[in-house]
């Protein structure tokens, strides 16, 4: 189902999170945040959600900051969880080919972490794997395809917001009269399908979250991409309840299941994962296909209506009450879950995504990363345009994907399917996204595990059939079964916990009592009292877990007030205490949703999260139970799924450890080529690209990695060996035009340092002006920055660069040059340092005009270095300027050793300005032109009369008056002259004061 | 190291602790600042040491009673930070020890009146101090120095504590100074311009009432800034002012204040007495003053160049440099006042060639372009009176005070 999406946005994330954090796309990060919230509820719950939450927090708080960058990565594992279902769902068919690849790694993570066999590590472990399959799934989110869903969603969240918040904290709290309320809009869409009814409850929820939560994100991308992170993780707790209750209240366990399936898949093999999402939501999608309108007549419809609240129950009773469901849960969940995942998105698309999908899916096409951005701004666009429309087109891209998408895809394309001839636009859009979906089905799909496949088939009829209740759970009930099993600290509580919890509701709905009760007071004793023993232990249990977890976890430097609501939620359950821990973090940002959150998270996401809870409690197995469970089709409710657990685990550990154990190390062992692979692949469409996204994928797998070092500890960003992220180039070509980098670098357009020593000779032999001679060199800079070339090669480098920008007055570049030259001699790579610390003191003097400056260069130069030709003759200039002995200026500028001269040049104009000022106010009566002309420079040796006129020029153009004597020889007349001169206007003076920008100039001199 | 036994530690951290507190409640600001100065080196600080490298767990010393308690951030990173010191590890030291700054400002920020300035005081002093020994530290381990710019900051944190209203203003004229110190030790002066702007802008405190010391400091700082700028006026008053109101006694700041203060005056024209440079033992002056007297260019040339490192350390260097001119303008007067001797009729026209000849006699090559454009500038700076014909290479000397004394006027430019 979602999982085949998720998949598929975890291989865009990589580029996406690159891409987000270069651009500081808030979008991208924001949607990341809402996945981790809905992750955090669902199976991240346990030690994830922590984790997770905080980012998510932070994510939320900081979601324009920076910061994110990091935080992204580890929120995408949340939104890996909940976008196992809702996400993938909607955007599989742009990202599936990545997705499923990145899936696969991140499980290959998620598997060594999970593989300690301690309970807290296994709750670390899942946390880990959380945050892998966050990671991935951030980027799937962040991916293009994701993106554009989330951007319509958020789109429509915007639109909607209002409602959506309170629609959320209803979803999360469970409420039902929240839900009903907000359920009305997306009803309207819904109407289209029954099923689509839950989705909308779904979507409203994950909307409403999402843009509750992250208010602080913009509303119009960010919620878009929170509403598509909610609705996955909803999907998993609230949106499969819902979607159970739509599609067929037996169904919901099993959509439970399938989240946790997914979540589990993610964490384990991620191989798996996709092609369990995929299966599932092929059954589903025919299922769907078909399911929607029969779960839409029975439990959708009504649900959706007006009755979310019931539709709700009903799936919660089932999956407590019911532990038969859960083997028909499998395929009914799934095939409800992907109804009710299609529902919710295409509710979602449908209400927001009218134009954004075309606009996502044509931009994920294009270059993936570059895209969010304007991904981001069409869908903003198109929000306004068309909200029905827009369901309309999301459904066709899921179209799009069913057709080249089998297992992963399924749902999507189901979805689309649906929606499909609405949109005519989609179509268009389509055909990108069906490559990729193929690409990314038909890997993923084929590679991953049969079983979820053989499973997903067959329950989609069992639901459709055997999953007739009707009955939801009440919201408050499944808090307080979440409740039960939080005070459960290890397997034998559970087991009693549920049986005891089956009685009391089994008897609860036999009164009839089930909906009216007030579970959110019934005391936990009836359940517990069984096991006082147990719950003392339990609670010590738990307050060491407590205790645990916070500190386990190595306090990321952006996780700011994790731990106290952590702690504070801890002591009410377990696993709601890590979801308390979510909702308060979450609270942290908006206090005003801290209640709903709390108690509507805890209701909603309890009935999964106890179950999930004795799942991770129960070490790893439960996973693999539940998997196994759901490939055998096993209908057995939450409840019931311990029990199964039980009776499955034989076989289910045999799967476990056999095929997915070699997978996953398979996995692991070659995350980083996969990363890379997924990356090329995203990138097929734009071959320019393609090294880009490489290298992006490199970076944020060094990213993935530093953070999984924070996580655990063991590293921090610091550490990191960038040295591996150091880019070797392989391009032989040796000409090669200076363009700014605006991504990471691609190492097919870099130069190896050979061919850049080749590069450099060409351009020192080149006859060509400095213009094509500076962005030649520029080139090699750049290149041998990229490439962290420190030596003799980069020294040359910018020493010839240093000396035709001297020769061509271009200071700027001169300037840039001579700083990197202190680097590198300040490194101990020779060169001509002496020459250019002579450029340097000329420089002071002449231009900077800063005795503090000055001063201290000279203090630094050494005695060897004051014998130097060329320092000496810098110090005599310097000499010459301060006490304003122009005849010794002038004289060593002719006698300029090196490229002195060139700086002098720049001086000479103000020189010979005072020297006539000088003698203008000294001298009596005349002063010859020729003497001055001597003296100030003007002759150049060859023709004395040359200089002359040339000084006569100059003199007049700076208000000198000048006379004839009776020889006819040219005289300055002093007194006159004193106060009639001027330093006139440069005639080339342009307006932004440099006139070495000055373009026609700049020819002039350099051509 | 002693043997300390744990009890004499545990004894010794308690006292401490006690003392502390105590100092606290009853603001007993001399006696906290003996309880902070490191740099002191107080022997009961340094048992104080030997006893927290025994009794490793102080932290649970402090927690334990409410009255340490209170104070407990302060408390633990000051021991930390007097551990280190002890071990001799400075850049832990200054770690712990900054950290401590942060919390006991935090503190302090708290308390209304400010009967805690000294400490505060020692606390800035001993941060600024630590942070050179750990800079010193990390150089010598081949890392970069950068703890001195962090005292920086925290420096400026402190100021803005300081520089409101109220009470506590008193107290900014000194961590400003400490500022200088910084600045002027990292080599970033120009930080210091925010800081004197603040100081000499505010309206609502009287530069007059700050403690004289910090004063005297303010003003040697300024001052030395202004010479930097070459605006030897101003940097004449504030070093003058300086000299004026430091004890007299003592005769290292003094010397420090004439360092700057003798060129600026000299710049001037106005020359100190022998007597001054040999009490204060600035022998490096005594050439630039001679040459100055003698008009001896030979002689000014050699001093600067025998003392060039110094000069160009304090930044004096080119100021010294400059007093070529009125070297030069001496010379001049001299050759003036031989040919009165001999020809008064003719003696108001000084031919380039003589000048070149004494020169020469100076060993001090010149052709007559260069004597030209020397004279020029001379007179153009109004250091002689007069015109230079330039046909004959002649200069034709103002018949009334040809060579017009400066008087603390500086060159004109």
């Amino acid at each position: 189902m979602n999982q085949g999406g998720n998949t598929q946005t975890v291989a865009p994330p990589l580029d996406p999170n690159s891409i987000e954090n270069r651009y500081g796309v808030d979008g991208s990060q924001v949607q990341i945040s809402p996945y981790q919230y809905s992750t955090v509820s669902d199976g991240a719950s346990w030690t994830a959600p922590p984790r997770v939450e905080n980012q998510v927090v932070q994510n939320g708080n900081y979601s324009n900051s920076n910061y994110y960058h990091p935080q992204q990565p580890t929120v995408p594992p949340a939104t890996g969880n909940v976008q196992d279902t809702p996400i993938t769902a909607p955007f599989t068919s742009s990202s599936t080919t990545g997705t499923a690849n990145v899936a696969q790694d991140y499980s290959g993570y998620n598997t060594p972490y999970q593989t300690s066999s301690d309970p807290p590590q296994n709750y670390s472990n899942t946390g880990y794997s959380s945050y892998y399959s966050g990671y991935q799934q951030q980027q799937p989110s962040q991916s293009y395809p994701p993106q554009p869903v989330g951007a319509s969603y958020q789109n429509t969240g915007a639109p909607y917001q209002p409602i959506s918040s309170f629609q959320n904290p209803g979803s999360y709290a469970g409420t039902p009269s929240y839900s009903a309320t907000y359920y009305n809009p997306p009803a309207d869409y819904q109407t289209t399908g029954g099923g689509y009814q839950t989705t909308n409850y779904n979507n409203q929820t994950g909307g409403g979250y999402q843009s509750a939560n992250y208010s602080n994100q913009t509303p119009t991308s960010n919620q878009g991409n929170y509403s598509t992170n909610p609705y996955q993780n909803y999907t998993p707790d609230a949106a499969a309840s819902t979607h159970t209750s739509t599609v067929a209240s037996a169904t919901t366990t099993p959509v439970h299941y399938q989240q946790n399936y997914q979540q589990w898949s993610d964490y384990y093999s991620q191989t798996e994962v996709p092609c369990a999402p995929g299966t599932e939501k092929l059954p589903a999608t025919s299922a769907l296909s078909q399911s929607f309108p029969v779960s839409g007549g029975t439990n959708e419809m009504p649900a959706s209506n007006g009755q979310p609240v019931p539709s709700y129950t009903q799936p919660w009773r089932q999956e407590t009450n019911l532990p038969q469901p859960p083997s028909q849960q499998p395929a009914a969940a799934v095939s409800a879950s992907n109804d009710a995942y299609w529902m919710h998105q295409t509710q979602n698309q449908q209400a927001h995504y009218p134009l954004p999908p075309q606009n996502h899916y044509q931009s994920p096409l294009e270059t993936k990363p570059l895209h969010k951005t304007p991904f981001q701004g069409h869908q903003r666009a198109t929000y306004p345009q068309e909200m029905n429309s827009q369901s309309s087109v999301h459904h066709a891209p899921l179209g799009y994907r069913q057709p080249t998408q089998t297992t992963p895809s399924m749902d999507t394309q189901r979805v689309s399917k649906v929606q499909i001839p609405t949109n005519p636009r989609i179509a268009s859009n389509l055909p990108s996204g069906y490559t990729k979906i193929d690409k990314g089905s038909s890997a993923a799909g084929a590679i991953k595990t049969p079983a979820y496949v053989s499973v997903s088939m067959p329950k989609p009829k069992g639901h459709a059939t055997a999953v007739p209740e009707p009955g939801t759970l009440p919201k408050s009930l499944c808090g307080f079964v979440e409740r039960a099993f939080a005070r459960c600290k290890d397997d034998k509580e559970k087991a009693s916990c549920q049986a005891a919890l089956k009685k009391v509701i089994t008897e609860a709905r036999d009164d009839g009592t089930l909906h009216t009760r007030d579970w959110d007071t019934e005391p936990l004793s009836t359940v517990l009292n069984t096991d006082v023993t147990n719950t003392e232990s339990s609670s010590t249990l738990i307050s060491s877990f407590q205790n645990k977890s916070p500190t386990k976890r190595p306090k990321s430097r952006w996780e700011p007030l994790v731990e106290k609501p952590f702690v504070k939620a801890a002591p009410a359950f377990s696993s709601g205490v890590k979801f308390g821990g979510w909702n308060q973090q979450n609270q942290n940002n908006k206090k005003s949703f801290e209640s709903f959150q709390k108690a509507d998270a805890v209701t909603d996401s309890k009935p999964i999260y106890s179950w999930q809870n004795s799942a991770k409690k129960s070490f790893q197995r439960p996973v693999k139970r539940q998997r196994f469970s759901g490939g055998a089709a096993n209908p057995i409710d939450d409840e019931a799924s311990s029990d199964s657990d039980k009776d499955l685990t034989p076989s289910a550990m045999l799967f476990a450890t056999s095929a997915e154990e070699t997978k996953r190390r398979d996995s692991r062992s070659k995350r980083f080529e996969k990363v890379q692979g997924h990356s090329r692949r995203n990138d097929i469409p734009k071959p320019m690209n393609a090294n880009i996204g490489n290298l992006h994928s490199r970076r944020g797998t060094a990213l993935r990695l530093g953070e999984d070092f924070d996580e655990n500890g063991c590293r921090s960003v610091e550490d990191m060996d960038w040295n591996a992220l150091t880019v070797k180039g392989t391009c032989q070509e040796i000409e090669k035009r200076y363009f700014r980098l605006t991504s990471a670098p691609d190492p097919s357009a870099v130069r190896p340092e050979d061919v850049l020593e080749k590069a450099l000779l060409m351009v020192q032999d080149s006859q060509k002006n400095y213009l094509y001679k500076c962005d030649q060199l520029k080139s090699i800079r750049q290149d041998l920055t990229v490439q962290r070339i420190h030596n003799h090669l980069t020294v040359k480098v910018y020493e010839t660069h240093a000396r035709l920008a001297l020769e061509a007055g271009d200071l700027p570049e001169y300037n840039q040059c001579l700083s990197q030259l202190k680097i590198l001699y300040g490194e101990g790579i020779d060169g001509c340092s002496l020459e250019f610390a002579a450029y340097s003191l000329l420089y002071i003097t002449l231009h900077s005009n800063n005795n503090r400056e000055l001063l201290s260069s000279m203090s630094r130069l050494s005695k060897e270095a004051k014998k130097d030709e060329a320092v000496r003759h810098a110090l005599s200039v310097r000499a010459a300027v301060t006490s304003g002995n122009y005849v010794m200026f002038f004289r060593l500028y002719k006698t300029a050793p090196n490229m002195n001269s060139f700086l002098m040049d720049l001086y000479v104009e103000k020189m010979r300005y005072k020297a006539v000022n000088f003698m203008s106010r000294s001298c009596r009566p005349t002063i010859p032109v020729s003497y001055l002309a001597q003296v100030l420079g003007f002759s150049s040796g060859e023709k004395e009369t040359d200089g002359m006129e040339v000084c006569s020029e100059w003199l007049k153009a700076h208000g000198a008056s000048l006379i004839a004597d009776s020889n006819g020889d040219m005289l300055l007349d002093t007194k006159a002259s004193t106060t009639s001169l001027f330093m006139p206007e440069p005639e080339d003076a342009v307006a932004h004061g440099d006139k070495n920008l000055d373009v026609n100039d700049f020819f002039t001199r350099t051509s | 190291m002693a043997y300390v036994s744990m009890g004499e530690a545990h004894r010794r951290i308690t006292e401490y602790l006690n003392r502390f507190c105590d100092a606290v409640s009853y603001q007993d600001s001399s006696m906290l600042c003996r309880l902070l100065s490191f740099s002191s080196n107080s022997p009961s600080l340094i048992s104080l040491a030997d006893a927290l490298n025994v009794f490793q767990d102080a932290s649970s010393l402090i927690r334990q009673s409410e009255k340490f308690s209170e104070y407990g951030e302060i408390l633990a990173h000051l021991f930390r930070s007097l551990q280190s010191y002890r071990v001799g590890n400075l850049v832990e030291a200054y770690l712990a020890f900054d950290k401590f700054a942060n919390a006991f400002v935090q503190e302090f920020r708290n308390w209304e009146s400010a009967w805690a300035l000294e400490a505060l005081y020692v606390v800035c002093y001993e941060i600024r101090i630590l942070a050179e020994k750990a800079d010193k530290e990390l150089t010598s381990n081949g890392k970069s120095p950068e703890k001195l710019k962090a005292a920086g900051s925290l420096l400026m944190k402190v100021f803005g504590v300081l520089a409101g209203k109220g009470p506590k203003r008193v107290g900014a004229l000194y961590v400003t100074c400490q500022l200088f110190k910084t600045y002027f030790k990292l080599g970033t002066v120009n930080l210091c311009r925010s800081v004197i702007r603040s100081i000499e802008t505010a309206r609502i405190f009287d530069f007059e009432e700050f403690p004289r010391r910090d004063k005297v400091t303010y003003m040697y700082y300024t001052g030395r800034l202004e010479v930097f700028n070459e605006n030897f006026p101003a940097a004449d008053t504030k070093l003058s002012y300086a000299l004026q109101h430091c004890n007299p006694r003592r005769e290292r700041n003094i010397r420090m204040i004439l360092k700057y203060l003798i060129p600026v005056k000299l710049s001037l024209g106005i020359i100190p007495k022998d007597e001054l440079l040999q009490k204060y033992n600035l022998h490096e002056y005594m050439n630039v003053v001679q040459a100055l007297r003698k008009g001896d260019l030979r002689l000014l040339r050699h001093a600067l160049q025998e003392h060039e490192d110094r000069f160009l350390r304090s930044g004096v260097y080119l100021v010294l440099e400059k007093l070529e001119l009125q070297v030069y303008q001496r010379l001049m007067k001299k050759i003036y006042i031989i040919q009165k001797l001999s020809d008064p009729a003719r003696a108001h026209q000084l031919k380039l060639e003589v000048i070149a000849k004494a020169l020469r006699w100076l060993e001090i090559d010149m052709d007559l372009d260069e004597v030209e454009c020397i004279m020029t500038i001379l007179i153009y700076k109004n250091l002689v009176k007069g015109y230079l014909a330039h046909k004959s290479k002649v200069v034709v000397l103002s018949k009334q005070d040809p060579f017009p004394k400066l008087n603390g006027k500086p060159v004109s430019s």
